[in-house]
């Protein structure tokens, strides 16, 4: 190294000896030259898709997925904005080119007919034919009375569960259950309001248990602890009073005891003052009146069955006159002509 | 106090008690909207290049332009609209400091399922190469920090005048 340097050093030494002297230069006296602009170099960019295709082409190719709009990849011109005067964008609704409004709304350039069609042939190896004997409403609901309803919920999240999923209502129709009329009447104390008594539809929704399959397994064994605990018959169930009861029995009622010591006495008033049959106050009643002959008779049961309406259904035209008729037969009541 | 300005009050043609009781009673509810924000303030020569997005003020979304963050958070008995939109927020701010100075429009942020499509125009002024780095570091980092999958579809811009859609 040392012994370059020393040459180097000779030369220089030579170099200013041959010219003597170095010349001076005076500073902005030259003009200097100038240095060449670095310029950055742009690789060119690629001529958008769209004037590259050709005319029949397949678009699901081009677009097979749910994407943001590009407007380098639609073919037909689009615009999208709103221009109020001329001072805004010369007057012109922006075009796709560079068009953010586009971005933003949804699109359903992935979903046309050849779209479905395709999906629909993917998918089709998974379907059945729609089983045989089940056309109808009626037919399905004959075959499968329990209708179980869940839900899926699709939210943007990053969690694909959701709390509101594990939700299960099971429905079924009382009359399509085994129940005689002891097990159905128990069957309703047991459910209270879960019971429609228009639709005549028992409605169960559980929603205790963390996941859907355990909500449903719940249900069915409700389902299932009803339907058993409405069959039992348990010992207290027999000191049911008449205030107990879910509907007016007339055979139960003091209404049946009234009315046969009102037409024994009856009778007996007719036996003692009234021998002639057509003077008698009430003439259809036998002869021997006990409560057994008495409750075979038609004027009785028609009132019976007026009385059970009215107290049943409830106070209307229909069975105040039905009550009202039953009565005036029974008792033998002529309305005097007017 | 204008309407009690006599001076005002002589100008006026019309009878001045018709006049003011035209004036003091008032049959519909006061409007208080703020029309002051999130617009822009005009200069005297009209120079200041404005996007289609910056010109339609925020009462317009809906109207002439529509949102910026697509998701289902605020519809009826949704949860999560406060962690949607910290996240849009974050994911915002990282946007903006990743592709710095390039980015050449608001951040899209749509959300179908659990993806996160983060949409927006850039400008062409770093090479592909760059740009592809870029893209998939944003994706991979946001993946990460939001435990979703993450897709950032971009459109490049060419000139700066492209997206400018009136002098205020």
């Amino acid at each position: 190294m040392s012994v370059l340097h020393k040459k180097q050093a000779q030369t220089i030494t030579d170099d200013q000896q041959d010219e003597e002297f170095r010349t001076f230069e005076i500073p902005g006296l030259k003009a200097k030259e100038e240095r060449k602009k670095m310029r950055r170099r742009t690789k060119k960019v690629h001529p958008p898709r769209h004037l590259r295709m050709r005319t029949d082409q397949e678009w699901i190719n081009v677009w097979p997925t749910a994407s943001t709009f590009k407007w380098s990849a639609v073919p037909f011109p689009v615009r999208q904005g709103f221009v109020k005067t001329q001072t805004e964008n010369e007057g012109v609704i922006p075009g796709k080119y560079a068009n953010a409004e586009l971005m933003k709304i949804p699109n359903f350039l992935h979903l046309t007919p050849g779209h479905i069609k395709k999906h629909c042939q993917a998918i089709k190896k998974f379907c059945t034919a729609w089983p045989r004997g089940l056309e109808t409403d009626e037919s399905c609901e004959k075959y499968f009375p329990l209708e179980v309803v869940e839900s899926d919920y699709c939210v943007s999240g990053p969690s694909i569960r959701d709390p509101r999923a594990r939700q299960v209502t099971v429905k079924v129709k009382l009359s399509k259950l085994d129940l005689d009329y002891h097990a159905r009447d128990k069957m309703l104390r047991l459910v209270g309001n879960k019971y429609n008594h228009e639709t005549d539809e028992l409605t169960l929704t559980t929603d205790r248990c963390p996941l859907k399959k355990q909500n449903h397994d719940y249900a069915m064994y409700l389902l299932t602890a009803l339907y058993h605990e409405s069959w039992a018959r348990e010992p207290w169930e027999a000191e049911k009073t008449e205030a107990d009861m879910e509907r007016y029995f007339w055979d139960q009622s003091k209404s049946k005891s009234g009315i046969i010591s009102l037409l024994t006495r009856i009778k007996n008033i007719d036996k003692t003052s009234h021998s002639e049959p057509d003077a008698r106050l009430i003439p259809y009643l036998p002869e021997d009146v006990t409560e057994e002959t008495l409750l075979l008779l038609p004027e009785l049961q028609t009132y019976k069955e007026a009385v059970e309406d009215l107290i049943n259904e409830g106070e209307n035209h229909t069975t105040v006159m039905n009550y009202k008729n039953s009565v005036k037969k029974l008792l033998n009541i002529k309305t005097p002509p007017s | 106090m204008s309407v009690c300005n006599p001076n005002r009050m002589l100008l006026l043609k019309q009878p001045i008690r018709s006049w003011c009781m035209r004036r003091a009673i008032q049959t519909t509810s006061v409007t208080n909207k703020n029309l002051r924000a999130g617009q822009y303030k005009s200069t005297i020569h009209r120079t200041k290049p404005l996007t289609y997005e910056e010109t339609q003020q925020p009462f317009k979304i809906g109207a002439t332009k529509s949102w910026n963050s697509w998701n289902t958070s605020n519809l009826h008995e949704e949860g999560r609209a406060s962690e949607t939109t910290t996240e849009d927020m974050f994911i915002r701010k990282f946007m903006g400091g990743t592709w710095h100075r390039l980015l050449a429009s608001e951040v899209i942020i749509k959300r179908r399922h659990n993806m996160i499509i983060i949409a927006c125009l850039v400008f062409q002024a770093v090479p592909p190469r760059k740009m592809y780095f870029l893209s998939g570091y944003t994706e991979e980092l946001l993946s990460t920090f939001l435990n979703c999958p993450v897709k950032v579809e971009l459109q490049t811009v060419k000139d700066k005048k492209d997206i400018i859609f009136k002098y205020i």
